[in-house]
């Protein structure tokens, strides 16, 4: 059981690089078909994350875990009911179940973690008994967290080595298999997560 | 795209060496296989990360740093790994420096030099489609669990949810080296200041562990890394500017 949580736990940390995963949502294995999706970050960039365990932005479908702050977990148990504000939206399927998940979607926000770079906090989105999306409301940047690739279009300063065509960066949002990128700070993007992840189940 | 509703194959992630390490095994083999060959895959990142972690003091790279272990009493992987930062030393100018920080610090090249191996070994062993994600270095061999080669994308240096150029290939070794992560902590060797100028590296070969040393030194150079990437044979790459411009070798691996 604590082996599932934290391949779950493993799983949604690599969903912030956007690693969608192919596949339709109606099997049994949450860390293989993710649906595809876009990112659902109902908060958008440079707002404000609340304090840990508030409501996230408004407009979700159904209230996230707000209700009580996260406990300690007990991994052992697998008929622990979550907090009884859930319970009548969603009722909580055995999560080894093979039948179509429940339609209900739910966003539960998980603990703000300060660490030295900086405050994370994580939201997943959960579709019956499965996570199907996880969305950093905060992560760390650098020194130009500000700084936004539209922001700076007009910034063209002309460099560039001889033989490489320069352009502006721009998104791209395409199915992926897997992304590459500078080597995460997971440890309080897994903390937030794990919060996320005890309140909604 | 296949419609079916399960994929072939296993995907298993664990966190080893302080980041995430995903592997997508996408080879149709029987369940017990797949999972002898995951558990193999994670036993040997363990491993690695027991022995060359710089933050475990009875690592043997620290022991070794603390001069308790000769060179001559070296593992032959430690031994290995030593002669390779020594020659990524004089091929990057200076700029992969396992000792930029004062004391012996191989990580730049043993992440991907680790997952490379396990790719090896994974190849040798009749699993000839996979992916290995280490921490944001990727090696992908044949095709992934849609039967088409595999998408990478590379991360977008201000947006953690988005990709800003996707790569496409069957055998590629793809690492990137960023300060958006952990700030500006890789340094320029010569002046021992935090480089500037670009924002994120990623550079495109065969080796893993080359392609992500190579990466971190053009993100030490800075700006001037850009003439030394165009000039780096058998390797392409993908740099992105404090200003938000984006360089490509013209044969970088793009798709759609």
């Amino acid at each position: 059981m604590r082996r599932a949580l934290l391949a779950i736990t493993g799983l949604a940390a690599s969903t912030t690089a956007l690693v969608v995963f192919k596949g339709s949502p109606g099997t049994s294995q949450v860390a293989q078909n993710l649906p595809t999706a876009q990112p659902v970050n109902p908060s958008g960039p440079g707002t404000e994350p609340g304090a840990p365990g508030t409501d996230p932005a408004a407009g979700t479908p159904t209230p996230s875990g707000s209700a009580k702050p996260s406990t300690s977990p007990k991994p052992g148990k697998t008929t622990a009911r979550p907090s009884g504000t859930r319970t009548t939206k969603a009722p909580s399927a055995p999560r080894t179940t093979t039948k179509a998940p429940q339609s209900t979607t739910r966003r539960v926000t998980g603990n703000g973690f300060e660490n030295e770079y900086g405050y994370v906090q994580v939201q997943i989105v959960v579709s019956g008994s499965r996570i199907v999306e996880a969305v950093a409301l905060s992560l760390p940047s650098g020194g130009e967290s500000d700084i936004h690739s539209g922001d700076v279009r007009l910034a063209y300063d002309g460099t560039g080595a001889p033989g490489t065509p320069s352009e502006v960066v721009r998104k791209q949002n395409a199915n992926l298999n897997t992304v590459s990128g500078a080597t995460e700070t997971s440890n309080s993007y897994k903390q937030s997560l794990r919060s996320a992840i005890e309140q909604a189940f | 795209m296949r419609a079916t509703l399960t994929r072939p194959g296993l995907c298993r992630v664990e966190q080893i060496m302080g980041t995430t390490i995903t592997l997508d095994l996408a080879d149709d083999l029987p369940p017990a296989t797949l999972r002898e060959l995951a558990d193999e895959v994670f036993a040997w990142m363990h491993e690695v990360d027991g022995r060359f972690s710089t933050y475990k003091p009875d690592s043997e790279v620290c022991r070794f740093d603390r001069g308790e272990v000769l060179l001559s009493e070296a593992s032959a992987d430690l031994r290995y790994v030593l002669e390779t930062c020594a020659d990524l030393w004089g091929a990057t100018d200076g700029f992969f420096d396992a000792y930029a920080t004062g004391r012996l610090d191989p990580s730049g090249y043993v992440k991907g030099w680790a997952a490379q191996v396990a790719s090896d070994r994974l190849v040798a062993a009749g699993a000839v489609n996979h992916c290995v994600n280490a921490g944001g270095d990727v090696r992908v061999r044949g095709l992934s669990p849609s039967g088409e080669p595999w998408r990478i994308g590379i991360r977008h240096p201000w947006d953690a949810m988005a990709a800003c150029l996707v790569l496409s290939g069957t055998d590629l070794a793809v690492a990137t080296s960023g300060v958006y992560e952990r700030g500006r902590h890789v340094l320029d060797p010569r002046r021992g200041a935090p480089a500037s100028g670009l924002r994120s590296v990623t550079v495109v070969g065969t080796d893993l562990g080359l392609a992500d040393a190579y990466a971190t030194a053009a993100l030490a150079m800075g700006t001037p890394g850009l003439n030394w990437l165009a000039r780096l044979n058998d390797h392409t790459h993908a740099a992105i500017t404090d200003n938000a411009r984006q360089h490509h070798s013209v044969d970088l691996p793009l798709t759609d």
